[in-house]
This record gives structure tokens, sequence and C-alpha cells, in this order.
């Protein structure tokens, strides 16, 4: 028994150098570790995406290999270095992340959430817009909206989201220093004054579940004008951003009217913080086949997905392509796998697995399951 | 003058036999003594007539089969000479020239003039000559004595009873060099292999046709078992010709096909095309290009064409079988069918563009595994009263 766990360790140990780096903060990666994985900090991982923002087959896979490691890919890097050069007093660029089904978007989001935590941004992470708008679960709670007329609100999609936003900035909210700069008035009895923390903003939403979404546009309007007046810098990221644009949500309302995603308030607070009207921020967002029925997935480009009027109300943006697995990347993924005994057999199958999955990392993750 | 005697004689032989004996006698004394011919001349008469006499001697099966094979003979000149004027026929009708009207234009003119939709080719209307239509049949095996010939007339099957013999005797023989071989006194040819691996034993049919005789199982499976036997003995190469003589090679008619040289583009690189790539009911073509580095297109796509894994094994099968995949570019234009139609006319394709770059050794392995050979499987059609090809609806009492 003990000799064998040896001939574990020795083996993972001779591999280590290959395909793993430790070079663990996202900021300090350049080119020399692109295609290693680096591995995520677990309480970090619990802060950052315990209310999501991973895949659910990468949560899988993170539980079986008890351990969050990510693949440092070159848009994650060109990325970081895009924004680490843009001059913040600038109005606030926009990333459009794309790319074929299954090749990383998340994760890259994930990355480069990482990324922004350690640099001190706050952080405004949607971690898939389809939870709102597309799923339809038994408990979907619906509720027309007191503020804006004809409007429809997501209260507890909408409290839970506050936590996690809660979660995320732990340390910036705890540290105080962010105030609101208006009143808001609730109702007779509650209300938030000029001045008091953004932290008793939040918490009032999730404390309060019928004002949720109210809280959020305030928030959101908050954010904007603490980040004009250089009090923080924001990162913010939307997995899924096309689902607001797609022309139907499958919400509907008490009297079986289907809703459209503009009548959501949700909506509206999301899309005021994607304008580029506000300094000091960086806005990336992903446009994803998966967040859109099938019957529209005849092309992974922004374009399509967006739609007109997303493209319009993001232009101009940077496109960034995530591509499918170099060979490279293929290679050492393949020896984490080996690794942590995902996959097995002889080295021949290694080719066979590359063309079969067409090196397209989800697909290349699904085959290597049962071998 | 001995013609003249004999005529005299006959008849009188045949109403006085009772007399023959002294007449005879007295005939032969005369003639011999009258003439001035030679005593030689006279022999030779007497032999002559006695030759006659043996001709009589014909057996009563050799008569039977005489008469058999002269009806047969003249069966077949006229089932020929019909085939020869049908042909002129034909010829006619379609316009040529009946000199060179060969066998295949007869097969088309039928195909022609007779268009049949019935799904067995065999049963379609046809013309071939008639040796091939009418089986062949024995030679004569007896003498006409009515003694046979061969030594295993009596067991009915004395061809296949043959070949058994001659196979236990090589045993034998090869047992025997065995011994001897174990003694020092012989020394077995060191480069002496037989190589079984491309060629298969001849099927029951091909072995009734060779030996012009029918043949039960039992006597087929008896056939297969000493000759494996024979086969499996060390030194069975000394046996080749004989073992040899029951084998068909699988590759023989395959690789006696041209293999296409591959041409060359601009860019110097080594390119072959293999038009009518089908498998069910997807046509297309593919293109080979070496060197190359592995990149599959598929109308335009890459692998991503298909969805599911296995067709995407499919197209790469035969690339990773011969060890290609990363020295060869693959493009393909493909259409009809579904994925897995589609997927299997490229691997044959590309199975059949690969010839051009591979050595004869991985061409015979390429054989073996199947790649060289055409699927022509198609979809079954649905029969009235059930619910389809071959499912039946479910039974219920009532």
């Amino acid at each position: 028994m003990l000799s064998r766990n040896w001939r574990h360790l020795c083996r993972r140990y001779s591999q280590a150098v290959t395909f793993r780096t430790n070079e663990n903060s996202p900021a300090q990666q350049n080119d020399k570790q692109v295609g290693l994985f680096y591995t995520v900090n677990p309480d970090l991982c619990k802060q950052l995406f315990s209310h999501g923002g991973f895949p659910k087959s990468f949560m899988k896979q993170t539980k079986t290999f008890t351990e969050t490691a990510i693949m440092v890919r070159q848009p994650a890097l060109d990325l970081i270095n895009c924004i680490r050069a843009s001059d913040m007093d600038q109005p606030a660029i926009r990333y459009v992340l794309y790319g074929e089904k299954g090749t990383g978007k998340s994760l890259t989001l994930a990355h480069l959430l990482h990324y922004a935590h350690e640099d001190g941004f706050l952080i405004v992470h949607v971690p898939w817009v389809s939870e709102w708008l597309r799923r339809i679960t038994r408990h979907k709670e619906m509720s027309n909206s007191q503020t804006r007329e004809g409007l429809v609100d997501l209260p507890l999609d909408a409290a839970a989201w506050l936590i996690h936003f809660k979660s995320q900035n732990q340390k910036l909210l705890k540290s105080g220093n962010l105030k609101t700069n208006k009143e808001y008035v609730w109702s007779k009895r509650e209300k938030t004054e000029v001045g008091s923390p953004l932290s008793d903003l939040v918490e009032l939403g999730i404390n309060r579940v019928k004002y949720a979404c109210d809280v959020i546009d305030a928030l959101v309007d908050e954010i904007k004008i603490l980040s004009n007046n250089k009090q923080c810098k924001t990162f913010v990221a939307i997995d899924g951003f096309n689902s607001f644009f797609y022309p139907l949500t499958r919400l509907n309302t008490p009297t079986k009217r289907k809703v459209e995603p503009d009548e959501v308030t949700l909506t509206s607070s999301f899309m005021k913080i994607t304008k580029n009207d506000w300094k000091n921020g960086v806005i990336v967002v992903t446009a994803d086949e998966l967040s859109v029925p099938e019957e529209h997935h005849e092309s992974y480009l922004p374009r399509y997905l967006l739609y007109k009027k997303g493209f319009e109300h993001l232009d101009p943006f940077v496109p960034i392509q995530i591509n499918r697995y170099s060979d490279k990347e293929f290679m050492t993924c393949v020896s984490y796998y080996r690794d942590r005994l995902w996959l097995r057999g002889p080295t021949e199958i290694e080719m066979e697995l590359k063309f079969t999955s067409a090196s397209n990392p989800y697909k290349f993750m699904e085959q290597c399951a049962p071998l | 003058m001995s013609l003249i005697i004999k005529h005299l004689f006959i008849p009188t032989k045949s109403l006085c036999a009772n007399f023959q004996q002294p007449l005879v006698r007295n005939i032969t004394r005369y003639s011999t003594k009258s003439p001035v011919i030679s005593s030689n001349n006279v022999l030779n008469s007497l032999t002559d007539w006695e030759t006659l006499n043996k001709k009589k001697k014909v057996s009563k099966a050799m008569k039977a089969y005489l008469e058999r094979a002269q009806e047969h003979d003249d069966f077949m000149k006229r089932q020929q000479f019909e085939y020869n004027i049908g042909k002129r026929h034909l010829a006619n009708m379609m316009g040529e020239d009946p000199e060179t009207f060969t066998q295949k234009d007869v097969d088309r003119a039928i195909e022609y003039l007779f268009p049949s939709g019935i799904y067995d080719p065999a049963a379609r209307p046809l013309m071939k000559p008639p040796e091939e239509i009418f089986p062949a049949r024995k030679a004569a095996e007896f003498d006409e004595a009515g003694r046979p010939h061969h030594y295993l007339f009596y067991t009915g099957k004395p061809n296949f009873f043959k070949v058994m013999f001659d196979a236990a005797e090589n045993i034998q023989l090869s047992y025997i060099f065995e011994d001897k071989v174990l003694r020092k006194k012989a020394t077995p040819d060191p480069d002496g292999t037989l190589n079984l691996s491309s060629s298969v034993w001849l099927t029951k049919d091909q072995l009734e046709q060779m030996l012009v005789e029918n043949i039960t199982d039992l006597e087929y499976d008896n056939f297969k078992l000493v000759m494996e036997r024979l086969a499996s003995l060390p030194y069975a190469y000394r046996h080749k010709e004989f073992i040899e003589k029951f084998r068909k090679s699988l590759g023989s008619q395959r690789f006696a096909l041209e293999i296409p040289k591959p041409s060359y583009d601009d860019n110097g690189r080594a390119f072959i095309t293999t038009y009518e790539c089908l498998r069910k009911k997807a046509r297309g073509d593919v293109t080979l290009r070496s060197p190359g580095t592995g990149k599959i297109t598929i109308n335009g796509k890459d692998l991503t064409y298909f969805d599911d894994i296995q067709s995407r094994e499919q197209v790469v099968f035969p690339l990773i079988f011969t060890g290609m995949q990363d020295k060869v570019d693959v493009e393909c234009n493909i259409e009809g069918g579904g994925p897995s139609g589609q997927a299997g006319a490229i691997r044959w394709g590309i199975a059949w563009s690969l010839r051009s770059f591979v050595d004869t050794d991985m061409l015979q392995r390429m054989q073996v595994a199947g790649l060289l050979t055409r699927d022509n499987r198609r979809r079954e059609r649905k029969k009235p009263g059930q619910p389809g090809a071959r499912k039946k609806a479910t039974w219920k009492k009532r």
C-alpha cells in the first residue's frame, strides 16, 4: 500500500514540471505560462465562485480532481495586458468574448475575475444571464415592479445576486470607503441616507427581498458614480450577455403574457452598467450560443448572437475570440488529465482523442470521462 | 484380292456358322497358295479381321457414354450456333459491327433492350456463351472395355478422394522428413516458409467446380481439416505447390487493379483524387495531399462537420491505421445521405487514395482490415403489412 502511494507520488512529481505552473497570481503570469495550469486557492474559489461562475461540468470536475486548476490561455493574458495598458480616465472599454461551444469562454472569464479580484477591482459579476431569463424553476418568483410601470421584478434572483455580489466584494465593502451619494426612500419607514456605506444598501436588498431589484438599480447607479469619482475601479463581467437581446424570455406574467427581456427590471439595470458613459471601469461580456434556444445555434459570431440591438448597444467593443486548444495546450491538458487519472491507457489514444474531440476542451473532457 | 475373299466369306460365315472352321481353313489355304503375294500381306489381312472383331466388344457403359457425349456435343454445338446468331442479331439491332461485338457489348445491349427492375441480379435477363451457362461434364472415366482409368473410380468421387489421399500422403512424408531432420540425416531449407495469411481455402463451391464433383458439407469439412493439418506441420512448405492449389489469394484481384500514380500541384505536393466514394445514399470525392499536416476539410468545414464521435472516428480510422495522420491533408466534398453514410464514404475514399502513398505490406494489411472493401449495403425497403423492413407488429392475442 505504502509503496503504491510512493509510486503515485513519484509519478506525479516527475510530471509536475510539464503541465503545471506555480505562478498562481494571474497578475504575474506572462507568455511563459501559456498552456499551463495554475491552481486557484480553495478559499478564494469559495469566495468568488460559490454562487456560480464556473460551468456546472467544470464544478463537477473540480470536485473530482479536488482542486480548481485553470489553464492560462492566450486570450486571457491578452485581455489582462489590455486592461493594464488602458487609460482608466477614458470611458470604460467593452470586451466581448466569443467562440464555439465549449471552448472556454466562461473559464476565461473566471480567470479574469481572479485577476480583477487580485488587482482590487470592485467586481460586478453575473454568472449566467439565462439563469434569470430562461431557466424556469418551480419556485420562480415574479412580481410587477412597484416603481416602474409595466416592468417585471425577479426578487429572489435579485437577492441571490446581491448575496453573490456581497461575497465577491467582501473586502471592499467591509473597508467602508464606499458611501452612497443619494438618498433612497423605499417606504415610509425604510430609507437609505446619503453617505451610508454601500454594504448597508446590499444588506437591505438581501433582507427586504421585495426591494431587491430596486436596490440593484440603485447599486448600479452608485457604482457608476463611485467609479467616476475614482473611489473604486470596477470590473463588470457578464456571462451569456446575448440572452438580454434574444426576442423572448421564457417568463410568463400571471396573465400568461410572454415577457420580453426589456420588460425585466434586471435587464435595464445591467444595460445601464454596460453603457460606456462612465469611467474607471472594465466591461467584459460573453456572447454564448448556449444561452439562446437551440434553433438559433447557427453561428457563434457576436453579430448573429447579439442581434442588431445588442450590437449597437455595445458598439464600439473589442471582440476577443476564444479558440479550441492548440497542439501545445492539448498536450498539457492530456498530461494534466493523466496526472489526475482522468485519462488512462496507451499513448496512442491521445491522437485519436484529438481527432474525435477536434481539440474542443469541453468535448475532450467529456470523452475522457469513461476512459 | 483379299478384299474379295472377305466379301465372299462373310455371308458364308453368317449363314453356316457350323462349318465355319473347316471352311476358313480351306479358303485360307487356298488363298495363300494361289496368288504370288508374300505371306506377310496375308497375315495382315487376318489381323484386320481380328481388330474388327474386337471393336464389336465395346461395353454397354461405354456405348451409353459415347451416346451421351455425342448428344451433349450436338447440344452444345447447337447452343453455340444459336448464341452466335443471337449475338449478330443484337449487334445489328444496336447498329454495331457484328465481328467486333464482344460479350461486354452483349451484356450492355441486353440491359438496354430488356430493362429489368427485378431486385436480384441473377433473375434478370441475360445472354451468355453456352459454356458459361451449362456445367462442364467429366470426360470418359473408363476405357472401351468398360474398365475405369482411375483407381478410385468406385468410390464415386475419384477426384475428391484422390485429393484426400494425396494430402494424407503429404502429411506422412512431412512426418518422415521431420524424423530425418531430428536424426540429422536431412537438412531443412532455411528460407522455406509457407505464408497463408494472404489467402484462404477454396470455398465448397469453388472446390466442387475444380473437382467437377458434388461433395457434401461433411466431406468439405473433412477436406478442410486435412488441409489445415497439413498446413500446420513445420515442414509444410515442402508441399507448398500442393497446398497453394487449394487456396485463393485474398488480394489478388484487388491489387491487380492499377494503383494510380499521384499527380503534382503548383506547390509540388503530390495529390490524388478519388471520385465516386459511395456509401448508402452519400456520394462524394476525396482528395489527399502529401506532404501535409493532418488537416481534414469536409465541405469546407473541419472534422466538426460531424457531430457524433462515431462518424469522426470513421473518417480518421484509415489515417490512424496507416499512421499517416500527420503526413497528409484531406479534402472532401460529400453530399446526400446522413452522417454515417457520409462518414463511411469518406473513409473508403481516404483508404482508396492512401493506396498511392503506402507500401505493399501496409496495402495487404489494409485489405485484411477491410478498408479497401466497399460496403454495398442499402436501406431495406419497408414491407406492407408490417411496420418496418423486418419489424412485425406486437403480437396480440385478440
